[in-house]
């Protein structure tokens, strides 16, 4: 202990110095969003071995995730056992409309949460029959920003946006973009009464996610549904 | 508002962290976050100031050093730093293809999200040697 000026003093009086604790600096490098990657590898495996494959749906409120799903299953159960994981704040309403295309469903209310994250789905794993399943549809909370932090241990991510949101959905929210395989970007069919053109927003996509496809559809008419399913690129079932 | 969740996550490791180290009180702790996560560090700091109050963490001060943005062509080894000072970088689209060769960039930088340092009172227990000792 370096005492100064006060060494004269200490060599005439004893010290006693408090035992009460110490102060300590301690370097390390503790990594805050490890634990929800772990699980979501977590997860990963867990769908790998009972070769379930798994696709992440992400979008803003009201972009048509719900619909998109509606129409990508209706196309795809004749040949594939799937099942739908629901994510919202709160309701049933979205799980009721999936349950209606006859495929069990399971809704995640997050609570005050504004995204899934990997431990709530591997929750939502325990309540889904995983062993007469090929393929999970996971809808995650209608968000553009929270969700792109949470990796939930899915093959893919499939990303919403649609017109009406406007012409700039990409450029604000480039973050979310950049992990996708496919980006829908739905409701074409109001393109021109929003005055939005929907391929300079697929030209924003290429450009900060050149792997990714995009493909401009409407659930109403039913364009471009094909072409998401073909960009998804699932595997066949034997 | 997924701040809540991360600062969650923030004290926890930081509780096991003080446990492990027998410690009594958390003074301080710095935190390093690239500008590449999605993250409010008002919004952290305030949710890590709620609830930290009635644990061994309440009062401690928080600092957070946040990292550039930064990405590298793994074919010819182009490197780009996103400017520290360009607030605007939310605002405007990162070009994920090298302009030298037109191969796919790949982040290298700007997306951690780790505690760097903790500052923490621990009783004495002379016999051992645990940790540096601040000056």
């Amino acid at each position: 202990m370096n005492l100064g000026q006060g060494v004269e003093l200490a060599k005439r009086v004893e010290v006693v110095t408090s035992s009460e604790g110490e102060v300590f600096d301690v370097e390390l490098e503790v990594d805050i969003l490890k634990e929800n990657r772990r699980l979501a590898d977590e997860n990963r495996k867990r769908l790998l071995s009972k070769g379930v494959q798994a696709i992440d749906v992400m979008g803003s409120v009201g972009s048509g995730k719900t619909s998109l799903i509606k129409e990508i299953v209706s196309r795809l159960k004749q040949s594939y056992r799937i099942a739908v994981i629901e994510g919202d704040v709160t309701t049933t309403i979205d799980a009721d409309i999936l349950a209606a295309e006859g495929v069990p469903t399971v809704q995640v209310n997050t609570g005050k949460e504004c995204h899934l994250d990997a431990n709530l789905i591997r929750k939502a794993l325990d309540v889904t029959p995983l062993d007469r399943l090929d393929l999970i549809f996971i809808e995650n909370v209608g968000n553009l920003i929270c969700p792109a932090e949470f990796p939930l241990g899915s093959d893919k991510r499939l990303v919403v946006i649609s017109v009406t949101e406007g012409p700039y959905m990409v450029v604000k929210h480039p973050m979310m973009f950049l992990d996708a395989q496919v980006v829908a970007i739905n409701k074409i069919d109001l393109a021109s009464a929003m005055g939005v053109n929907p391929n300079n927003l697929s030209a924003d996509v290429s450009r900060l996610n050149p792997k990714a496809s995009t493909i401009l559809t409407s659930c109403r008419t039913g364009a471009g549904i094909d072409e998401v399913i073909r960009g998804l690129q699932l595997r066949h079932i034997a | 508002m997924h701040e809540l969740s991360i600062a969650t996550s923030l004290v926890e490791a930081l509780l096991e962290i003080a446990k492990k180290q027998d410690a009594t009180k958390i003074l301080a702790v710095q935190l390093k976050v690239g500008r590449l996560r999605l993250i409010s560090l008002d919004q952290l700091r305030f949710s890590y100031q709620v609830l930290s109050k009635g644990t061994l963490l309440e009062g401690s001060r928080l600092t957070i050093e946040e990292t550039p943005g930064f990405t590298r062509c793994p074919n010819c080894g182009y490197a780009e730093q996103f400017e520290a000072s360009d607030i605007s970088f939310h605002l405007t689209l990162p070009n994920m293809k090298c302009p030298k060769c037109a191969t796919d960039l790949k982040i290298e930088g700007g997306d951690e999200c780790v505690i760097t340092k903790v500052r923490m009172t621990i009783p004495s227990r002379p016999s051992e040697q645990r940790v540096t000792k601040s000056a």
